[in-house]
């Protein structure tokens, strides 16, 4: 444990970071389950007769769907012959009010679950429906949960990440042999734009999955031979990275804007979504792509010898060269690395757009980059950690997501992300000096 | 304690102290109503923010504005958060017309209603999932340009249009604009059709351009604001105020001032008040349970001199 916390001092960070926002967005939910569904039925069972008339509602496409339909199931069963189940909009429960009262009845009770309370038609009914006066809401009794915690926000914030994450494997390789990658946000947009340009040459909306596939692979081929070019420019010419990428960077935005003439490419096979929307499993195709790329650079830069040359041109270029280790050989690696992993971003995230736009991923190299640095990435090179950076990109994620939660605004958030990015950075620089505060070392013990 | 601890401790209560005051911002408010809209920075959008805000506050709702940044994955990010929390409703104003519907199919599959406005969604399958458009009548609004343009010109002359073709609503205005001239058999001759990618930086250097190479010009017509006055600009350049007419489009502050100094003709007028109060009455009706209008147009006026004298709307630099 303890040299989990001196190796990956930023999980620490990452922790107290949900914590924050799991108590700050600690809120009633309404519950749904067999339970929920029972307890509503005892209610009804001990308010009402069977000839009572009880309307089931949920709202279309969300969980109180399944749960009207089948709340309205067991009502049925037990002999309440008149339930009507209301699944849809409050259009539909509008409707179906007017219904009843066209009939001359009313109902005797409304039973749901939080959504539908909420919405205007209930409200309005002593107005709309007077007659229906002492019509009661069932309700399943509700639970506290923080929103940050449920698992359809958990995957929001990998799903948010995982471009992001990607990229920032390359990213950490080039930084760790003490250069850097400018180029990588222009690289998502032109792998976007070729890949999707593949695609419509190639039969558009009627292409077979092959295409897309094929299309990938072109897209991510024009990102390889790119890095190739700047990973020899820099390693051969001494030209400092800085500028190299940056000039990559105008170069491969320009191209994307003029391959399409500044509009988005639509015509695009039916298969496309499939990687950036899909799952596996039940697991989102993205997220485990995330997995088996960070395990695989993590033995790569780990245990095996390129991995550990590219540690030993950062450390010291000449020291290197010296003791054999083919230096350019290995920055032009890092930097074709660096350029594929923006291109299989660009394929993502045109599978999550559907689209092929030029536009995409301006600015994403500086996130990119802070997510590597709070990784705990020396931007001078020779140290650093893949799985580290992982933690960098979630901590970025977490910061994004829960801010959105919070409902800051979109000028605050962009303070507050500058500030714990460079929060988070000094904290890690203390903690390796061995300057913490005392209260904090004292925790690391007990957690020893 | 050393420096570099209470450097730290500083931050770190920087740090706690942003959050909790954003956290004493969290009212009890009855729902959430996620908005996300171009680009926060131009003032057009920040106002229809701050007037959504102000409406569905009047229901007891709060609404989260965020700015596209004029990109459609961010955007698309976005919705997904939005619909990953639960919100009750999206307030769209899509970066891209057809991308934002793969963000607008994941809102309909989760069942949050989302209402458009200001540009329409066109992607095929998604554009029947919105609930509710409301934008401005931006054709109508062209037809209203070309109609000041045959008067101020008295029908006569050579004329250069400031386009922005990237842009739907923009594509629209001049389709008004030239239906108008070819409807009323108008003798005017469109020379040169250039985009001012709607900024005053462009709007400058393409009109500097126009006319040095059509020098008797004698009416521009641009597509907004920003780029009809950095026309402004580069005719006064040119000294060429009096012999060149500019109409603009959207009688934005800017807009209504260089109206009122006569810089301008006419800037068709858009009422992004309007936009955001609909935007609200038409969750508000949909949660009512009544029928809600699929596509609302807000017709265009004219802005002209006249109207800029005593417009307190100009005078307090506003909308």
């Amino acid at each position: 444990m303890q040299k989990l916390f001196s190796d990956y001092g930023m999980v620490l960070v990452l922790i107290v970071l949900c914590l924050l926002f799991s108590a700050l967005t600690f809120k009633e939910q309404t519950p749904l389950g067999s339970n929920a569904i029972i307890e509503i039925l005892e209610q009804i069972n001990s308010k009402f007769d069977k000839s009572d008339i009880i309307l089931a509602v949920g709202v279309a496409k969300k969980d109180s769907a399944p749960f009207a339909e089948k709340v309205g199931e067991k009502l049925k069963e037990a002999g309440y012959s008149k339930t009507r189940v209301v699944v849809g909009t409050p259009r539909d429960l509008k409707l179906a009010l007017d219904d009843i009262k066209a009939e001359g009845s009313r109902p005797a009770a409304i039973a749901t679950s939080g959504d539908v309370v909420k919405w205007r038609v209930i409200e309005l009914m002593p107005q709309s429906h007077p007659e229906f006066m002492g019509c009661e809401l069932l309700s399943p009794e509700s639970y506290m949960w923080p929103d940050f915690l449920k698992r359809s926000n958990l995957l929001a914030i990998v799903d948010r990440i995982v471009v992001i994450a990607i990229i920032a494997i390359g990213m950490t390789m080039v930084i760790i042999t003490a250069g850097i990658d400018l180029s990588v946000g222009s690289l998502i947009a032109l792998a976007a734009v070729i890949s999707t340009l593949i695609m419509k040459k190639l039969g558009g909306l009627q292409a077979s999955g092959w295409v897309v596939l094929i299309g990938f692979f072109g897209g991510m081929l024009c990102c390889g031979i790119i890095g190739a070019v700047g990973g020899v420019i820099v390693s051969r010419f001494k030209v400092a990275p800085f500028i190299t990428t940056l000039s990559v960077m105008m170069i491969a935005r320009g191209l994307a804007f003029m391959i399409t003439g500044g509009y988005s490419i639509y015509q695009v096979p039916k298969a496309l979504p499939w990687l950036g929307q899909g799952r596996l499993l039940g697991m989102p195709n993205t997220v485990i792509l995330l997995i088996v790329l960070y395990v695989a650079a993590h033995i790569f830069m780990a245990h095996t010898r390129t991995g550990r040359y590219i540690y030993a041109v950062g450390g010291n270029q000449e020291a290197a060269r010296l003791s054999g280790v083919p230096v350019k050989s290995v920055i032009v690696f890092v930097y074709v690395i660096s350029s594929l992993a923006a291109g299989l971003g660009g394929c993502i995230q045109t599978s999550q757009l559907n689209t092929g736009a030029p536009n995409i991923g301006v600015m994403y190299e500086l996130y990119v980059i802070a997510a590597v640095v709070v990784g705990g990435t020396s931007l001078s090179g020779g140290s650093g950690r893949i799985l580290g950076t992982l933690i960098g990109a979630f901590i970025i994620s977490v910061i994004q997501n829960g801010m959105n939660l919070l409902a800051i605004e979109s000028y605050k958030q962009q303070v507050v992300l500058g500030a714990v990015i460079l929060g988070a950075v000094l904290l890690d620089k203390a903690r390796r000096a061995g300057r913490l505060p005392a209260f904090l070392l004292k925790k690391k013990e007990t957690m020893n | 304690m050393n420096r570099k601890n209470i450097v730290i401790s500083c931050i770190l209560v920087i740090m706690l102290s942003l959050f909790v005051y954003s956290c004493s911002k969290k009212s009890e408010a009855k729902g959430k109503i996620g908005m996300t809209c171009m680009d926060l920075t131009n003032p057009f959008f920040k106002l229809i923010a701050d007037i959504m805000q102000a409406e569905a506050a009047k229901y007891g709702y709060e609404v989260v504005s965020l700015s596209g940044e004029l990109d459609p994955a961010k955007q698309n990010n976005q919705l997904s958060d939005f619909v990953a929390q639960g919100y009750d409703a999206i307030f769209l104003n899509p970066v891209d017309s057809k991308a934002a519907g793969e963000g607008v199919k994941k809102a309909y599959e989760a069942g949050v209603p989302v209402f458009t406005f200001d540009v329409q969604v066109t992607d095929e399958q998604a554009k029947d999932m919105i609930v509710s458009h409301i934008g401005s009548d931006n054709y109508q609004g062209g037809l209203l340009a070309g109609e000041s343009m045959m008067k101020v010109t008295g029908d006569n002359g050579k004329i250069a249009l400031i386009t922005y073709p990237e842009v739907t609503s923009c594509i629209l205005r001049v389709n008004g604009f030239k239906d108008y001239l070819k409807e009323h058999n108008s003798k005017l001759e469109i020379v040169t059709e250039l985009s001012g990618k709607g900024n005053r930086s462009d709007g400058y250097s393409v009109v500097t351009e126009i006319l040095t190479a059509q020098p008797d010009i004698v009416g521009i017509f641009a597509i907004n604001d920003p780029s009809g006055l950095g026309a402004c600009a580069a005719v006064q350049k040119a000294n060429k105020t009096e012999l060149v007419t500019i109409i603009a489009f959207d009688a934005s502050p800017a807009g209504k001032q260089a109206v009122f100094e006569k810089k301008l003709y006419d800037s068709p007028q858009q009422f992004p008040r309007n936009m955001a109060k609909g935007t609200v009455e038409a969750f508000i009706k949909h949660l009512s349970g009544e029928e809600v209008p699929k596509k609302n147009f807000i017709p265009c006026a004219h802005y002209y001199y006249e109207d800029s004298v005593s417009d307190e709307s100009r005078i307090a630099e506003q909308w």
